[in-house]
This record gives structure tokens, C-alpha cells and sequence, in this order.
């Protein structure tokens, strides 16, 4: 996609993600934290009230990852985040140059990396997860909306609703430490500063990315 | 170290309560590790981009 880099010639940065998904990024990022911080605290020994607070911050993420399902299918090219045999092609050129292979060259990426992509498919299949089974553990509590329902479900069902909720929550909790030790890296806080003011650099874009390859 | 956490229902039977969350510090050890090999291997092994 050239338009990429020619419309933005003279303002020497390449707008990669705009105001609205910025807001989506970071209102989810904070319920997760939220949400694993309600989560496991109270297992660590820090006793406090979290069930209100957890479920609240779960609607939130719920709202705000349908919205960001909508604007994806119809504002936003879904190609962007297909993972194909490119990306595939493009993680063994990548470990053939980080192994020092000869004649290893890297093959830029479009809008995102595969590892990029990767991370972004684990995270949404993993909060998927937590909350279908976060939705079905609602029946259990009493919300502004409906009283609980105990026996909604029978114990062996609950138990397997509990473990796949448990098991995605330790998941994220693991993949979203790997996300943060990655945005701050050194070679990745461009990534990191575009998702604060939205921006890359034409030189980072032309260093890391291919244009003809970018789909917003 | 258990995979499981069981409780008894009201009829005395054993019932299945979730994950074990022996696995918390498994997971947190699990990405600290994949963290610290990663920084390691970029640090004194990847070649450097000219």
C-alpha cells in the first residue's frame, strides 16, 4: 500500500493505529489488569472485596472487544491480522538471519509481524474463553439484573466451566507478561510509542514494514 | 503438586472446584523463563541489524 508512505511524504510519520483504536487498546488493557489483579491477589493472601469489581471490569472488556469485533469486520481490513504461509515464510526467514545463517535476510512484514498477530490471536482466544465461561459464572452471583441461580448448571459442570476460566486466566497471565516484556523492549518501543500517540516514523516504517504489503 | 481442586457438595460427594492454583507460580515461572532466555539470547547471541 503505497498510499502509505506517499500521503505522508511531508508529515514524516505514518499514522498505525488511530485515536479510536488507541482507546479500545488501552480501556482493555486496563480491565485485564483489572481483572487478573481481582483475579489472583486474593489467591496470593491479599483479601479484599473483588467479586463486584471483577465482574464489572469483565463487562467492560466484553464491551469494548465486541466493538473492536465490529470496526475490525467492517472498518478495518481483517487481511491486516490474517495469518498465512507468508507469515510463515516470513518466521523462518527471520530465524535463519537470528541464527546467523548465510544468505538469511528478513522479509518485512505489512502492518504486522507474525509474532505481532500471534500474540494478538492467543490473546483473543484466550479472553474468549474467559469470557464465556466469565458469562455462564454470572448466573452464580447477583447482579442489578438477575439473582443468582446455584443450581443453574450441575457441580461436575460448574467444575468444567470453573477449569477452562481458570486455566485461560493463567494463560493471559503469562501471555500478558510476555506482551509487556516485549513493548518494552528496545527495538520494539516504537511499537509501544505508536500505540500512545498513534504514530511511526517514515524511517521506522520503511525500516520494519513493507508498504506495499500494509493494509489499515 | 495438584492439577485439580476438589470440594464435598452438600451430599458428601466430591465435587470439582477448578484449576488447582498450584499452577499460578508454574505459569508465572513458565513466561518469567521464556522473558529472561529471550532477553539473554537477543542480548549475546542475535546478530545486530546494520
Amino acid at each position: 500500500m503505497t498510499d502509505v508512505v506517499d500521503k505522508t511524504r511531508d508529515e514524516q510519520f505514518v499514522i498505525r493505529h488511530s485515536l479510536i483504536d488507541r482507546l479500545l487498546h488501552w480501556v482493555s488493557a486496563v480491565s485485564v489488569l483489572i481483572l487478573l489483579f481481582t483475579a489472583f491477589l486474593p489467591i496470593a493472601g491479599f483479601k479484599f472485596s473483588w467479586v463486584t469489581i471483577h465482574w464489572v471490569s469483565g463487562f467492560v472488556l466484553i464491551a469494548v472487544s465486541l466493538f473492536h469485533v465490529v470496526r475490525s469486520c467492517f472498518w478495518q481490513d481483517l487481511h491486516s491480522m490474517y495469518f498465512g504461509s507468508s507469515d510463515v515464510k516470513e518466521i523462518g526467514a527471520a530465524l535463519r538471519w537470528l541464527l546467523q545463517r548465510p544468505d538469511s535476510e528478513l522479509i518485512k512484514p505489512g502492518k504486522y509481524s507474525p509474532a505481532q498477530k500471534l500474540m494478538h490471536h492467543s490473546v483473543s482466544l484466550i479472553v474468549l474463553v474467559t469470557m464465556i465461561t466469565g458469562i455462564l459464572m454470572m448466573v452464580k452471583i447477583d447482579t442489578p439484573w438477575w439473582d443468582r441461580d446455584l443450581y443453574w448448571l450441575t457441580d461436575q459442570s460448574w467444575g468444567i466451566v470453573y477449569i477452562f476460566h481458570g486455566l485461560a486466566a493463567l494463560f493471559l497471565l503469562a501471555v500478558i507478561m510476555i506482551h509487556i516484556y516485549f513493548a518494552f523492549r528496545p527495538e520494539k518501543l516504537m511499537y509501544t510509542r505508536s500505540m500512545i500517540s498513534g504514530k511511526l516514523t517514515r524511517a521506522e516504517l520503511l525500516d520494519q514494514h513493507d508498504p506495499e504489503k500494509w493494509r489499515n | 503438586m495438584e492439577v485439580f481442586r476438589y470440594s464435598q457438595n452438600a451430599w458428601g460427594q466430591s465435587a470439582l472446584e477448578g484449576v488447582s492454583w498450584d499452577l499460578l507460580p508454574v505459569f508465572i515461572i513458565a513466561a518469567a523463563t521464556f522473558v529472561i532466555v529471550h532477553a539473554l539470547f537477543m542480548w549475546l547471541f542475535a546478530p545486530r541489524k546494520q
